[in-house]
C-alpha cells in the first residue's frame, strides 16, 4: 500500500536527518578551534595552553587613541571591552583600519598581552549608512 | 485544485507568465541599476564599495532560497514519488548554482577593498563554498546517474546534508567568530541598513528574483518539451 | 565626461567589475537558455510534422503539444 511505503520512506528520511545532524555536530566539536576565525583577548587570557609558535588570529576593536605609528611599525591595542592585547605590526594596513573599528590580526603571541602581527585585516560591522546619517547620529550622541 | 496541478494547465500558464515577466524584466533591472549605481549614497566607512552589496546580498539570498526549494521538492519526490516535481528542481538548480558563484565572486571583490583580503577561511565563507559543492553534486546526481531510483536517493541525501549546511550558513556569523559581519537584515531584529540604502537593495532583490523567475520558466518549458519529445519515439 | 564618478574614489574597479561580472553571467545564462528553448521547440515541430496523419492528430489532441505548436507559430 502507498501509505505504508510513504511511512517507511519518511522514517528513512528522519533517521538520515538525525544521523547527519549528529555527525556534523561531532565534526564541528572536533574542529572547534579551526571553525573560530579569531580569538578575542578574553579567550586568550582564559586559555591554559598558549602555543607561542603557532600562527593564530586575534580580533576585537581597535582601542580609541591607542594607535602609535612611526616609520618602522605601528602599535595599537585590540580590546573586547574586558581584556586587551597590544599588537605590533610592520607593513601597510587596510584602508578601513581605524580606531574604534573592528580588526583581525594574524601572527604570533609573544605572551598573553603582546602580539606580533604578520597581517592585518579590517573587520566591517553590520551597519550601513551614508555619511550624513552618521553625522546626525554623532550629534544626537553628544 | 486539481486543475492547477495539471501539467498541461501549468505549461499553458508558464508561457503566459514568461511573456509577462520578460517585459517587466528590463525596466526592473534598469531601475535597480540606476538606484544602486547612481542615486544611492556612499557608505560612511566603505565609501562606494557598498554598492557591491546590492548584488551580493540578493545573490546570496537566491542561492540559499534556491537550495532550500530544490531540497524541499526533492524530498517531496522521495516521499511521495511525484514525478512532476523533478521538473521544478531540475529547472531551479542551475540558477541557484549561478547565483552562488555570483555571491562568492562579488563578495570577494568587496572583501579586497574592505577587509584587505580576497578570501578568508572563516565559517561563513567556507560554508558558502561548501554550498557550491552541494549544488554541483546535486546537479551531477540527476544528470549523470542513469537509474531514476538511485538518482533520487542521491539527490535526497545531498538535500538533507545541504539543508543542514544552509542552517550553518545562516547562523555561522552568530555561533562562531568570523571575518564576515553579522546579518544586517533579519526578521528577528531591527535592520541596520539605512533607509536610503534599503531602496536600491529592495529594487535589486526584486529585479534579480524576476530574472530568476524568467530563467526558471524557460527551463521548465525546456524540461517539459524534452519529456514530450520522448513520447514521439514511443509512437 | 565625469571620470571621477567611474573611479569612485578608487573603489570603481571593484564595483564595476562586480557589476560587470554579474551582468555577463546573467546575460550568458539567459541567451543559452533561450537558445535551447527555441531549438527544442523547432525540433519538436519538425518531428511532429514528420509523423503520419493519424499520429499527428494524436499529438494535436495533447494539450501541451498543442500549446507548443501554437506558441511557436506565433513568434
Amino acid at each position: 500500500m502507498l501509505l505504508k511505503k510513504v511511512k517507511i520512506r519518511l522514517s528513512i528520511l528522519l533517521t538520515l536527518s538525525v544521523l547527519s545532524v549528529l555527525a556534523i555536530f561531532l565534526l564541528f566539536k572536533v574542529l572547534e578551534d579551526n571553525v573560530l576565525y579569531f580569538y578575542s583577548p578574553s579567550e586568550i587570557k582564559n586559555s591554559d595552553d598558549i602555543n607561542l609558535k603557532k600562527k593564530i588570529r586575534i580580533g576585537g576593536m581597535v582601542k580609541k587613541g591607542s594607535i602609535q605609528s612611526n616609520e618602522r611599525d605601528i602599535k595599537f591595542i585590540v580590546t573586547d571591552l574586558k581584556n586587551e592585547i597590544i599588537v605590533s605590526y610592520s607593513g601597510t594596513v587596510p584602508a578601513l583600519f581605524a580606531e574604534g573599528k573592528g580588526v583581525v590580526a594574524e601572527g604570533n603571541l609573544k605572551d598573553k598581552k603582546f602580539f606580533i602581527a604578520k597581517r592585518i585585516l579590517a573587520k566591517h560591522d553590520e551597519n550601513y549608512m551614508p555619511p550624513e546619517a552618521k553625522q546626525s547620529l554623532n550629534k544626537d550622541a553628544k | 485544485m486539481i486543475k492547477y496541478l495539471n501539467p498541461s494547465y501549468v505549461f499553458k500558464i508558464s508561457g503566459k507568465l514568461l511573456n509577462l515577466f520578460k517585459t517587466l524584466l528590463i525596466p526592473l533591472v534598469a531601475i535597480g541599476l540606476i538606484f544602486s549605481l547612481f542615486l544611492s549614497p556612499e557608505d560612511y566607512i566603505q565609501g562606494d564599495s557598498v554598492r557591491i552589496m546590492y548584488i551580493h546580498v540578493p545573490s546570496a539570498w537566491i542561492s540559499l532560497f534556491g537550495f532550500a526549494a530544490i531540497s524541499f521538492f526533492c524530498i517531496l519526490n522521495f516521499l511521495f514519488k511525484l514525478k512532476n516535481v523533478t521538473l521544478i528542481y531540475k529547472s531551479l538548480a542551475p540558477i541557484g548554482l549561478t547565483f552562488n558563484i555570483v555571491a562568492i565572486v562579488t563578495g570577494s571583490l568587496w572583501g579586497q577593498p574592505t577587509w584587505g583580503t580576497w578570501w578568508a577561511w572563516d565559517a561563513r565563507l567556507t560554508s558558502m563554498l561548501v554550498l557550491m559543492f552541494f549544488y554541483i553534486a546535486f546537479i551531477f546526481s540527476y544528470k549523470f546517474i542513469k537509474s531514476p531510483d538511485r538518482s533520487i536517493k542521491a539527490c535526497t541525501l545531498i538535500s538533507v546534508l545541504g539543508l543542514i549546511n544552509i542552517i550553518i550558513i545562516k547562523y555561522s556569523v552568530e555561533w562562531w567568530s568570523t571575518l564576515h559581519q553579522p546579518s544586517s537584515i533579519s526578521l528577528a531584529k531591527e535592520t541596520t541598513v539605512h533607509f536610503s540604502m534599503l531602496i536600491p537593495l529592495g529594487l535589486m532583490v526584486f529585479a534579480l528574483f524576476m530574472y530568476v523567475a524568467v530563467i526558471f520558466l524557460m527551463k521548465y518549458r525546456i524540461e517539459t518539451i524534452r519529456i514530450k519529445r520522448k513520447g514521439f519515439k514511443k509512437l | 565626461m565625469n571620470f571621477e564618478f567611474f573611479i569612485m574614489n578608487g573603489f570603481g574597479i571593484y564595483v564595476w567589475s562586480a557589476f560587470a561580472f554579474t551582468f555577463i553571467v546573467c546575460l550568458f545564462l539567459y541567451i543559452r537558455t533561450r537558445k535551447t528553448l527555441k531549438k527544442l521547440e523547432k525540433d519538436f515541430i519538425k518531428e511532429a510534422n514528420n509523423l503520419s496523419e493519424d499520429q499527428f492528430e494524436d499529438i494535436k489532441n495533447q494539450k501541451i503539444a498543442k500549446e507548443i505548436l501554437i506558441s511557436h507559430s506565433r513568434s
